[in-house]
């Protein structure tokens, strides 16, 4: 490697890393957060049957999956100013990016909720819970937790991702290495160490994902049960 | 003191009632044991007592109100089931929170006691049904009649005015339906008030006051325990007990 494509990867790395502290990860965590709240929400009102909003839910998700995220993206931060709304671009790169991701959640979140066995809200109606305290205390935690390899998953997915916010002039990783390529003329290098440091993060996620996974888990895999059964 | 006066239901895809008008009643302090073939409607019965199903007829007298089962609001449902305890055949445990935390939960969310009152008393249920030392347990590391057990406790934790049990020993082996069992005696000695569907025929023998034999949706027999097994009035009853 020559002295000077050393100097450049060395010279731009903090900087990357800077953009990826200062803008991917924030937009990534905003838009998960956003997207898991909305999507619980979107989940809910559909398996508790509540008439209009439950139509209301699955024309939402309908939408959001139908539509790429990037003209939903454009929609948001190009779009609407037309009709009076402005929105910075970090934060229509969150509401854009959380909007659609919620639509994807909410579709885990339903599924995993449906998986909670019926009789432990049979139960829970008998010692007296309202609906919304079953859902609450009894259903949800066990749903999310259902729920949650796919969720993550999503998750990973979406710190990719956030480097289209860089066509609404969010100025994040990506775009800071697009930035020194043109300047240096080594796009090889500048794009492999931008892929090196999607993939650290990344894989600090997934090594997160089996500590909240064990954390989360009410039987404690001494021995993962699975592991045992001989087939 | 709980009565239900000609329920009637059938399901949604069928014209036949799987209850044809029934009337039934349990005193304070009674213990009657519900016995019948499959398919005879006893488990149904006991799920419109406590509107887990809805019968298409029929009025309940419960705690001195009377409601009619098909136009009975949510609130009253509500009201009704404050004060029944119900113990499935699954046991149902909230898998997502402890044994001690079963048995709490009907106590500090509807009934909003402080939790430390609560936790004494879930402690004393659970220690009545043996299991004090397994307080912190998950469902998921319970054997079976160890949940039943739990189940047991959180219904008992709520001093209902009666507890209903759904096939309480049918999904276990023969060995933890005894520890079932003796709990289930236990109570009965102590003047719990309880319906009991069971196919545990010593069960109904041993402790119950009062059998009522039920088939094809109808009560066939109903009469107190001891005249039941020994000279039964119906001979579809007599051949039941002799099949058993």
């Amino acid at each position: 490697m020559s002295e000077r494509l050393f100097e450049i990867l060395l010279t731009s790395f903090p900087q990357l890393l800077e953009a990826a502290v200062r803008v991917t990860i924030p937009v990534t965590l905003g838009a998960f957060l956003l997207s898991v709240v909305l999507g619980v929400l979107l989940a809910v009102v559909q398996v508790a049957d509540i008439k209009v909003l439950k139509q209301l839910s699955q024309i939402y998700i309908w939408i959001f999956r139908g539509t790429p995220v990037i003209v939903q993206l454009f929609i948001i931060f190009f779009g609407l100013p037309y009709v009076g709304i402005i929105i910075d671009a970090i934060p229509a790169a969150i509401i854009g990016f959380g909007l659609n991701l919620a639509a994807y959640n909410a579709e885990s979140i339903r599924a995993a909720i449906l998986s909670v066995p019926k009789g432990q809200t049979e139960a829970a109606y008998l010692v007296g819970l309202t609906y919304p305290q079953l859902m609450r205390r009894i259903v949800l935690p066990q749903a999310i937790r259902v729920a949650f390899p796919s969720l993550w998953n999503n998750l990973i997915s979406l710190v990719k991702d956030t480097s289209l916010a860089a066509s609404i002039t969010v100025a994040e990783m990506f775009t800071r290495a697009q930035q020194v390529a043109a300047r240096t003329y080594e796009p090889l290098a500048m794009y492999l160490e931008a892929a090196f440091i999607y993939l650290i993060i990344c894989t600090i996620l997934t090594w997160l994902q089996h500590v909240i996974e064990y954390k989360m888990a009410w039987e404690k895999p001494d021995g993962n049960r699975r592991k045992n059964i001989v087939c | 003191m709980l009565e239900v006066i000609s329920v009637k239901k059938s399901f949604k895809d069928s014209t036949e009632h799987v209850l044809k008008g029934i009337d039934f009643k349990v005193d304070k302090g009674e213990v009657v044991a519900i016995i019948g073939p499959s398919g005879s409607g006893k488990t149904t019965l006991l799920r419109c007592i406590s509107f887990l199903e809805k019968a298409d007829e029929g009025q309940i007298r419960f705690a001195g109100h009377t409601y009619d089962m098909k136009t009975i609001s949510k609130a009253h449902i509500h009201e009704l089931r404050m004060n029944m305890g119900f113990v499935f055949q699954n046991f149902n445990l909230f898998r997502n929170k402890t044994a001690l935390e079963n048995v709490m939960e009907g106590l500090i969310i509807p009934r909003k006691m402080n939790k430390d009152e609560a936790k004494n008393i879930a402690l004393e249920m659970l220690h009545k049904v043996g299991l004090g030392d397994r307080a912190d347990y998950y469902p998921d590391n319970l054997s079976g009649g160890q949940q039943q057990r739990v189940a047991i406790a959180r219904a008992l934790a709520l001093n209902p005015e009666v507890i209903l049990f759904d096939e309480p020993t049918s999904a276990l082996d023969p060995e933890l339906t005894v520890e079932v069992l003796e709990v289930m005696k236990r109570l009965a000695t102590e003047g719990t008030t309880m319906v009991v569907v069971t196919h545990e025929m010593e069960f109904a023998k041993e402790v119950a006051n009062r059998v009522v034999f039920m088939e094809g949706g109808v009560i066939v027999e109903d009469a107190p325990a001891k005249v039941f097994f020994e000279s039964p009035k119906e001979a579809r009853s007599a051949d039941f007990i002799r099949k058993k």
